[in-house]
């Protein structure tokens, strides 16, 4: 396992600050974060080439916080494969690995031990972070380190490398700590996410949570939630009597007028009367030729602005009183429906779908 | 006084001159406003610059005197003049071994001593160093002790040898040796202390000359394979204005300040020991030089 | 189909095709800067050579004390190259790697002896190493003359010449990844055995050169030696004093001589890394 206690670093011009979290043994942990967060930073703290200036790093329960990288009993695998020039590539594969059979083993798994004498620079990008992982695979480390390991390989080959991957994960369960800007992946991936900003941890949880409810409207745009609106929040526990006696659980949140522009949602939480953000996902907005009858309490007529396809969804931009929402639609529903640019359309969503931040 | 262009002087100067003549330079230089370049070196080293690298100094003022009529008269000068004397010593310093025993007795003993470490310049380069030879020689006999002049040879072996009387004085002065055989001027002005040496034998009396052609050595020659051969002979500094000089007007007005009693007083303070009057050998010296023919 | 009409074509087109003339003028000009600066830097050692090569090749076989010289000059240069690349080696690491506080100042320092005029850079050592000095004494002690020896020769050598290969080895060690130390190092190595397996492989060509550079330093240098060690007589020295008693036809065989030598460790370690394909 993995567990950070209020970790502080430095290194060049990035820092972490009071960074805190825990991947559980055997868990898959993706960190996200914008450019210069300190992404790397952190993965290279917990390796230990980078001195944590104060807090505790707890790896697989032993306090290796002052321990040298050599014995943290990790690996780590670059976007760039850093493997040794002058080294062909079994010997790299060889580099630190247990046994000579168990390099020859994961070789073969990743199907690169054919490149076996073959000299480093006569591989190609792929075939480079394939070796590289299997170099680090082939330690049999206990915890496994990725920054964004896929990101410059060809779709093809970073199928393949992630397929591999995670089989071997789930053959061994080693913990997984992956640096990654597809969050989609993140999302599929992943036991816990955790946010980076500007060395710090914005916010950690479930990756699904993360996605639905991101913290600050910051997160949630750079998650690339299509409909984060700006406006004024006002609880409206008196003018919804359909909660008031209701039982526990989300129902017991309070009922919210948000205010955006000339559009009023009707949303739940538990929020400060006043300015605040509203997040809506794109898939969560339906649209349809007339407003219908049914249990979406939110809904608007507007015009499609605007189309983006996208291969199985299509994304449509609705001019609602001057307030653009963007809804994910099938392609299918947009033929059946006829849309198209200048349509008019009513957007609906539900209140549980907006998320107050 | 006027002057549009600063007229230059360029003089090569013996090493061991090099230290007392700087303030005659510099007042030469502040009140006529020459702007004067000057070399340091050993005196075959200046020949060498002039005979080989076709370079043309204005003026030359070496340590030997001997240097002008085997190299430089009558191709390059047509005249020299001797202008000062100087005198062989052993020159040392406080920090040196034995300092405060050594005395004009003893001096032989202690520098045959194996804890001392004595140095001396190369002859093949610095009329300093032969002469150091012709010394040494000249105390074999004196002394009548013979192997001496082997002996105290040993104790300055090669390793201790530097190529001009300058850089012998630094080293001394830098406590690397404790003793070194150089002109009393050299010695007087780092402020060694020295042993003053039997006029017989330290090569600074004129009348003495027929005594210090008695020794002899060789060394080598100015081509590969070739020797030299040096009588003693008194020491005697000599100077001379290159028939080429570029700035002949600038060196006869140095030579009549160098040679005017103020002058030669202030090197006769900075240990010095000046001519009253330059001997001239050859024609066409300046009036400037205030000089006499040779007898 | 009618053709564009030309009077109708855009300014910008016109210009374009009247670009090549500048970019010609500025072609030639750099061709005729590098080859005057070739020729400046050639010809005077293609001079030498060709003045002296053959006389002092000739020589080597009757003249003993050129022969000693040379000798002297290639080891004692060797023994200061080898001596810089130990102490110097960890402490270029340092630079390259270590962001320490006063990382700039140490440069800097380090890049003093390079700009002290060589005889006051062989006082400043005779001042600390000297007979006199507890360094010198310490010397002494175990049988090492600073002043007029070998020794000296040595020293005066590897202080103006460690400079140049502290640079150029920090330079060399700067080019390795560090990220190559770091996959090194979670695969097992400790800092030690990372450097040895992995930096050092990847470094050497750059090492190798830094060592070069400081060795030809080494054997050319003269103001330093001079001062501290006169007599045995390196080849720098040997040439001038050759200079000054014979004069210049025995003074280039000295130094033809020496050029001709040098070339052999230089050329071969040039046509070494020739061999490497630059880097991508």
């Amino acid at each position: 396992m993995i567990a950070l206690e209020r970790v502080n670093a430095r290194a060049g011009g990035f820092r972490l600050t009071d960074v805190t979290f825990a991947v559980p043994q055997g868990g898959y942990g993706v960190v996200i974060g914008p450019a210069g967060s300190g992404k790397t930073t952190l993965l290279e703290t917990i390796a230990g080439t980078i001195r944590a200036t104060s807090g505790r790093v707890m790896l697989g329960g032993d306090d290796l916080t002052h321990a040298p990288p050599e014995r943290r009993r990790l690996g780590i695998v670059y976007q760039h494969a850093y493997l040794f020039p002058h080294l062909d590539v079994r010997k790299n594969i060889e580099y630190g690995a247990v046994s000579t059979a168990a390099a020859a083993e994961v070789a073969e798994r990743f199907g690169v031990h054919v490149l076996g004498d073959r000299r480093v620079e006569s591989l190609s990008g792929g075939e480079r972070q394939l070796v590289a992982i299997a170099r680090t695979l082939a330690r049999q480390p206990e915890v496994l380190l990725l920054d964004e390991p896929f990101s410059a390989l060809d779709p093809r080959t970073r199928n393949t490398a992630r397929r591999l991957l995670r089989t071997i994960y789930f053959e061994r369960r080693f913990t997984v700590l992956q640096v990654t800007h597809d969050f989609s992946e993140a999302g599929l991936l992943g036991d816990i996410a955790i946010m980076l900003d500007r060395g710090r941890v914005v916010q950690q949880g479930d990756p699904e949570q993360v996605f639905r409810k991101p913290a600050s409207p910051y997160i949630a745009d750079f998650l690339g939630a299509e409909n984060v609106f700006a406006g004024v929040a006002q609880p409206i526990r008196a003018e919804a009597p359909d909660w008031i006696d209701a039982a526990e659980s989300e129902f017991t949140q309070n009922a919210v007028a948000f205010t955006t522009g000339a559009l009023t949602f009707y949303a739940l939480g538990d929020v400060v009367p006043g300015p605040t953000h509203a997040v809506i996902r794109a898939e969560e907005i339906s649209l349809s030729a007339e407003p219908a009858m049914s249990s979406v309490q939110n809904q608007f007529r507007g015009t499609i602005v605007e189309i983006v396809p996208g291969g199985a969804l299509t994304r449509v931009t609705v001019d609602a009183g001057g307030t653009p929402i963007v809804a994910a639609v099938t392609s299918r529903s947009m033929r059946e429906l006829g849309l198209s640019v200048g349509v008019s359309v009513v957007a609906g969503f539900k209140a549980t779908a907006v998320h107050l931040c | 006084m006027l002057r549009l262009i600063a007229d230059t002087l360029v003089i090569y100067i013996a090493a061991s001159l090099n230290k007392p003549i700087q303030p005659v330079l510099d007042t030469f230089a502040a009140r006529t406003g020459t702007v004067i370049q000057r070399e340091s070196g050993a005196s075959l080293e200046h020949v060498r610059k002039i005979t080989e690298l076709n370079k043309t100094p204005d003026l030359l003022l070496l340590a030997d005197a001997d240097v002008f009529p085997r190299f430089l008269v009558p191709k390059y000068a047509s005249w020299y003049a001797e202008f000062a004397r100087n005198r062989m010593v052993v020159a040392f310093t406080a920090k040196s071994k034995h300092a405060k025993e050594i005395n004009a007795d003893n001096w032989t003993t202690i520098l045959q001593s194996k804890d001392v470490e004595v140095g001396r310049t190369d002859p093949n380069l610095a009329p300093v160093g032969y002469r150091t030879l012709l010394m040494l020689q000249l105390a074999e006999r004196f002394y009548k002790k013979s192997g001496l002049s082997a002996s105290l040879l040993g104790r300055a072996p090669e390793r201790n040898m530097r190529g001009n009387a300058a850089e012998l004085a630094a080293l001394l002065a830098a406590g690397e040796l404790d003793y070194i055989y150089d002109y009393q001027s050299v010695a007087e002005s780092n402020g060694f202390q020295f042993i003053a040496l039997p006029p017989a034998i330290d090569l600074g009396d004129p009348t003495r000359a027929a005594e210090y052609s008695k020794a002899s050595v060789s060394v080598r020659g100015s081509t590969p394979g070739s020797k030299a051969e040096f009588k003693g002979q008194p020491i005697l500094y000599g100077m001379t204005v290159l028939r080429a000089a570029p700035h002949s007007a600038a060196a006869k007005r140095f030579l009549d300040y160098l040679t005017s009693p103020a002058t030669v007083a202030q090197l006769r303070a900075a240990h010095i020991d000046m001519l009253d009057h330059p001997i001239v050998d050859g024609s066409g010296a300046p009036a400037e030089l205030h000089g006499t023919a040779r007898p | 189909m009618a053709l564009p009409d030309p009077s109708r074509l855009e300014p910008s087109t016109a210009r374009q095709s009247s670009n090549p003339i500048p970019r010609a003028i500025a072609t030639i000009a750099v061709a005729i800067l590098t080859s005057l600066f070739l020729l400046f830097i050639l010809a005077p050692v293609v001079g030498l050579v060709s003045a002296g090569g053959a006389h002092g090749l000739s020589s080597l076989a009757s003249d003993a004390e050129l022969r000693a010289s040379l000798l002297l000059t290639v080891g004692t240069a060797t023994m200061a190259t080898f001596l810089g690349v130990l102490g110097a080696t960890p402490l270029a690491y340092l630079l390259a790697r270590r962001a320490f506080r006063g990382r700039a100042i140490v440069s800097a320092l380090l890049d003093l002896p390079l700009v002290i005029p060589h005889p006051v850079a062989g006082i400043a050592l005779l001042l600390v190493l000297g007979r006199n000095t507890p360094l010198g004494v310490a010397l002494l002690a175990v049988g090492l003359r600073v002043a007029n020896s070998p020794t000296g020769i040595v020293c005066a050598m590897l202080f103006v010449s460690a400079p140049l290969y502290v640079s150029a080895a920090r330079e060399a060690f700067a080019r390795v990844d560090p990220r190559y130390e770091t996959v090194a190092r979670t695969l097992g190595d400790d800092a030690w055995r990372a450097f040895r397996r992995v930096t050092l492989p990847l470094s050497a060509r750059g090492l190798t050169a830094a060592a070069v550079v400081m060795w030809a330093r080494s054997v050319s240098e003269f103001g330093a030696i001079v001062i501290l060690t006169y007599n045995p007589k390196v080849a720098s020295v040997l040439a001038y004093d050759r200079f000054t008693s014979y004069g210049l036809s025995e003074t280039l065989p000295v130094a033809a001589v020496l050029v001709l030598l040098a070339l052999i460790p230089l050329a071969a370690l040039r046509a070494l890394r020739g061999g490497e394909p630059l880097p991508r």
